[in-house]
């Protein structure tokens, strides 16, 4: 299925994934670092948490793979 | 099958509740200073002191800690074992971690306490940190491949870090 965007979204979105601001120079993905570090700590635990968890059930809802 | 149980903060809080002196390391670490990392281990550095291995045992014990044996031998970590400078990789009823008795080139706990930070991980709970540029630092000297896969992000993480003015690098 095709999404139209209006124009202005389509050049926003062209406009961001030109930005090279947005990856260092050895491609480090600084959107996600920068996001990380708005989080406290115990925030960032949460995530990694949850992170953790998807795999395991993804790993186990899918033992084929 | 079931699906294991990973609880860093279940892990983390049984530690702080017996007042062990530790070190979280590695990935963990890691993702504590805001780098965007997957990690399925809980890396601890523990002091060795003589009072210090007692509680550990105490916690080891209310985790229900044992070897991560292949074979399924419920073996548990002695107190020779965790006075030792070796790895210990465990598992217990919140998931799995590894106790370090050294790391990098035989740093233990008083090598790197000075290299720390204490993160609140969560209410009321607080755990000594190592400070992201010492991890960078270690991960160099090992240069092993998974060490050198996640250092620019580690690095990058730093620098982003420094940048703004994050309080608890």
């Amino acid at each position: 299925m095709t999404v139209n965007r209006p124009a202005e979204d389509k050049e926003g979105i062209a406009r961001v994934r030109q930005d090279r601001s947005a990856y260092s120079e050895d491609g480090v993905d600084l959107t996600l670092v920068r996001w990380m570090l708005s989080l406290k700590p115990a925030e960032r635990l949460q995530v990694l948490q949850q992170h953790v968890r998807a795999i395991l059930r993804l790993r186990h809802d899918n033992p084929h793979l | 099958m079931t699906i294991p149980t990973y609880d860093f903060v279940t892990l983390l809080q049984t530690f702080a509740e017996h007042q062990v002196d530790l070190i979280v390391v590695g990935g963990v670490c890691a993702v504590l200073h805001g780098a965007p990392i997957n990690t399925f281990d809980l890396d601890l550095v523990h002091s060795r002191a003589p009072d210090n291995l007692e509680r550990l045992l105490g916690a080891l014990q209310a985790l229900d800690a044992r070897y991560r044996d292949p074979a399924g031998r419920k073996l548990r970590p002695q107190l020779s074992h965790l006075a030792s400078t070796g790895h210990q990789l465990l598992t217990g009823t919140a998931g799995p971690f590894d106790l370090l008795g050294t790391i990098g080139t035989g740093l233990g706990y008083p090598d790197l306490l000075q290299h720390t930070v204490e993160l609140q991980v969560g209410p009321g709970l607080h755990v000594r940190v190592l400070d992201l540029a010492k991890l960078i630092e270690i991960k160099e000297q090992l240069g092993r491949d998974k060490d050198r896969a996640v250092l620019p992000i580690l690095r990058r993480t730093l620098e982003e870090k420094l940048r703004g003015g994050d309080p608890d690098r």
